[in-house]
């Protein structure tokens, strides 16, 4: 359920400001509104400070910082200790100390990796060229210049060989035959090509390449010197001594921050609150002698927090329940029991629900861990599910709060995939049919077992989309939406007499049905198409084909659990043939398959059955998380 | 003869309703992990998106079941 909130306003002396704040923070218990906007009256923001500025400037900047070294340390900023008070002037000197030599092992980590992506992106062209002038690839810069030659590396980034022969041409016609190209197509859409030219003709050849965009690939500095030869073998001892080299630089930079960042961790959270204090005070409003602070918290808590208030500012202060109005929207605290708590979060997944409407995480937590049960249904795989399930949240589940809820959610599935295991008498597929299980209810790997588990999963839809029709027409009744309501109620009615029709025409309603059923849809459809004049008519049909089709949907708790079924069946069949030995590895791996599917298939189902064909019904989503002043000392 | 005839008949409903199904969902889910690499808070709506044309091969399979109940 959501828990409801109550609009507050709390005014104190000026004097008081500070000690209320304090034990606002504390408590967490008030999301802060801006008072000046919502008051909508004589009051002004709370004076400047200029003491209070410079040290909110203070606090952001030395945040940034701490946060940039914390990313550097690979570390998480979020997770602070409880380490004695942290004095903010020696972190900042703490930091200074450390800048220069931080920077300049960021900076050499920069440039390695970076020469490391680079150097063999001129490596590959100079190998593929150097065999196609072979008495050119021995000569350096100065033998080059004593024979007054220059040369050109660029890249034609084109898959069309027909390009080189244009070069060629526009060479020819700008420098005559004083040059000589070769090209090589290595890359499928690059072509790599040297021109070697007289010395005077380079800066015209040049001024062309520039011209037609054609890229240049000019060797790095330290390379410029050497023949070609030489610059590929002094490239390649490079490339082979640059992971040591990165290695050095990381190892130094981890021995570097890694010993500090728990205190920085700890600074950090420190810092952050007292931050979001400072900050705290842009929200309230003030009078001459007076602060006003106004926001939310819940109704269950008022009372905590008046008397909190009153103790903090020894009385002197005065704590009124604003009453509702439309221009404001209340934050949304979902508050459920401990055993629906692990559900919120799927809930969550969607959207929160919007303030005042439906929690449905009660209702998610009834019925998806008994969907995924009818899906997976298999005593041996639901007690595999629930091992593992335990056995990850006692592993993982300190190391996150989703981790935690997802393995409550999968334990509650694997109970419910034993229960239907006994149901349908199966354990590792049909081998507890064959040694003599009862299938306290149907066995679903049988002929006569496909009938019962498609109406089985009908009838859970059936059962699921009416609750979902239920909760929107109360929501619609209570919200005095008359029009949604007589569309629903429509809606209703109709499927009612549609699920008449389906039992009659099976034979397992009386005769008599017949004009009951005629006449809900009748009534059914007429109300769907009424609240929409002429656009109804098209419409309100197309919506009760949509829910039809809604209820059909539930159809795949049967098909992937005749999957499971069938697929452990296989496996079965499989381990039957050939010697003991293989058939037990080819049995475990069909199993172990079918176990992983089942962890997270029937999940997925089972989820989206929610999320579309329940939800869709009587969801609002759209709710503003609380956050309470007080939640970055939380973390 | 007949009954070889109506298990081929409900693997092609469940065959090509499958496709159909998977046609969609490869758009709908390359354009939903776009959308989640730029909004992770999505996550939800994306499967519920991904999630929507399964309907279509649930349809098959029911066409399919209906076969087989009938062999």
């Amino acid at each position: 359920m959501l828990e409801p909130m109550t609009h507050v306003r709390i005014v104190s002396r000026t004097p008081r400001l500070e000690q209320v704040l304090r034990r606002l923070y504390r408590l967490r218990l008030l999301q802060l509104e801006p008072a000046v906007d919502s008051a909508r009256s004589t009051l002004t923001a709370v004076p400047g400070d200029e003491e209070r500025d410079a040290r909110t400037a203070e606090l952001r900047l030395l945040l940034a910082r701490l946060d940039g070294l914390l990313e550097l340390a690979g570390s998480d900023r979020e997770i602070g200790d409880d380490s004695p008070s942290i004095d903010a002037a020696e972190i900042a000197s703490d930091l200074d100390r450390i800048a220069p030599e931080v920077e300049s092992l960021a900076a050499r980590i920069d440039e390695l990796r970076s020469e490391l992506a680079v150097l063999p992106r001129y490596l590959e062209p100079l190998r593929r060229l150097m065999p196609l002038l072979p008495d050119l690839a021995e000569l350096d810069e100065q033998k080059l210049r004593a024979l007054k030659l220059d040369t050109i590396a660029l890249v034609l980034n084109t898959e069309d060989d027909r390009l080189v022969e244009t070069l060629r041409a526009a060479l020819h016609e700008l420098v005559g035959d004083r040059f000589e190209l070769v090209a090589e197509s290595g890359d499928p859409d690059a072509v790599g090509c040297l021109i070697v030219l007289a010395h005077r003709d380079a800066e015209t050849v040049r001024a062309l390449l520039g011209r037609a965009q054609v890229r240049h690939l000019p060797l790095p500095h330290r390379y410029e010197h050497l023949s070609f030869h030489g610059a590929v073998a002094a490239m390649e001892k490079r490339l082979e001594s640059l992971p040591h080299e990165l290695e050095a630089a990381n190892a130094d930079l981890h021995d570097l921050l890694v010993p500090r960042a728990p205190t920085w961790r700890a600074a950090r959270t420190q810092l952050a609150s007292e931050l979001e204090q400072l900050e705290a005070v842009v929200k309230l409003g003030a009078t001459a002698r007076t602060f006003v602070a106004v926001g939310w918290t819940p109704s269950s808590r008022l009372s905590l927090l008046r008397r909190e208030l009153e103790l903090a500012a020894d009385e002197e202060i005065a704590l009124d329940v604003l009453g509702p109005t439309a221009a404001v929207t209340p934050p949304v605290l979902m508050r459920n029991r401990a055993q629906a708590r692990p559900f919120e979060f799927l809930v969550r997944l969607l959207d929160l629900p919007h303030a005042g409407s439906l929690d449905p995480t009660m209702l998610m937590a009834l019925f998806l861990p008994l969907m995924v049960g009818v899906m997976v249904g298999d005593i041996v795989y639901g007690t595999l599910l629930l091992g593992l399930s335990l056995y990850a949240r006692r592993r993982y589940s300190k190391q996150s709060p989703v981790i935690r809820d997802l393995t409550r959610v999968f334990v509650a599935g694997s109970l419910w995939a034993i229960v239907f295991g006994f149901l349908f008498g199966e354990a590792l597929g049909d081998i507890g049919h064959r040694v003599g299980l009862p299938a306290l209810w149907f066995y679903r790997g049988g002929r006569d077992g496909v009938e019962p588990l498609l109406l089985f999963s009908l009838a859970i839809g059936a059962a699921h989309v009416l609750l979902g029709l239920a909760l929107g027409l109360w929501r619609s009744a209570v919200e005095r939406r008359g029009g949604e309501l007589l569309e629903r109620l429509g809606t209703v009615l109709a499927l009612g007499g549609v699920f008449g029709l389906a039992g009659l025409a099976a034979d397992r309603l009386p005769d008599g049905t017949l004009i009951p059923a005629g006449a809900a849809i009748v009534v059914g459809v007429v109300l769907l198409v009424a609240p929409s004049g002429a656009l109804g008519l098209m419409m309100g049909p197309l919506a009760l084909i949509g829910t039809l089709g809604n209820v059909l949907s539930y159809l795949r708790l049967a098909a992937v659990g005749l999957a499971s079924a069938y697929l452990a069946l296989v496996a079965n069949r499989l381990g039957s043939l050939g010697p003991i030995w293989l058939g037990l590895f080819v049995a475990a791996l069909f199993h172990a398959l079918n176990v992983a599917l089942a962890a997270f298939s029937p999940m997925i189902q089972a989820l989206r059955l929610h999320y579309v064909e329940f939800f869709s019904k009587f969801y609002e989503g759209g709710g503003e998380p609380f956050r309470p002043f007080g939640e970055s000392g939380a973390a | 003869m007949q009954h070889g005839l109506m298990a081929i008949g409900a693997g092609i409903a469940v065959g090509l309703a499958a496709l159909g199904t998977g046609f969609a969902q490869a758009k709908i889910g390359a354009a939903g992990m776009a959308a989640i690499a730029e909004k992770p808070e999505l996550t939800g709506r994306a499967i519920l998106m991904v999630a929507i044309p399964e309907t279509l091969v649930i349809l098959g399979f029911a066409v399919a079941a209906m076969i087989i109940v009938l062999l």
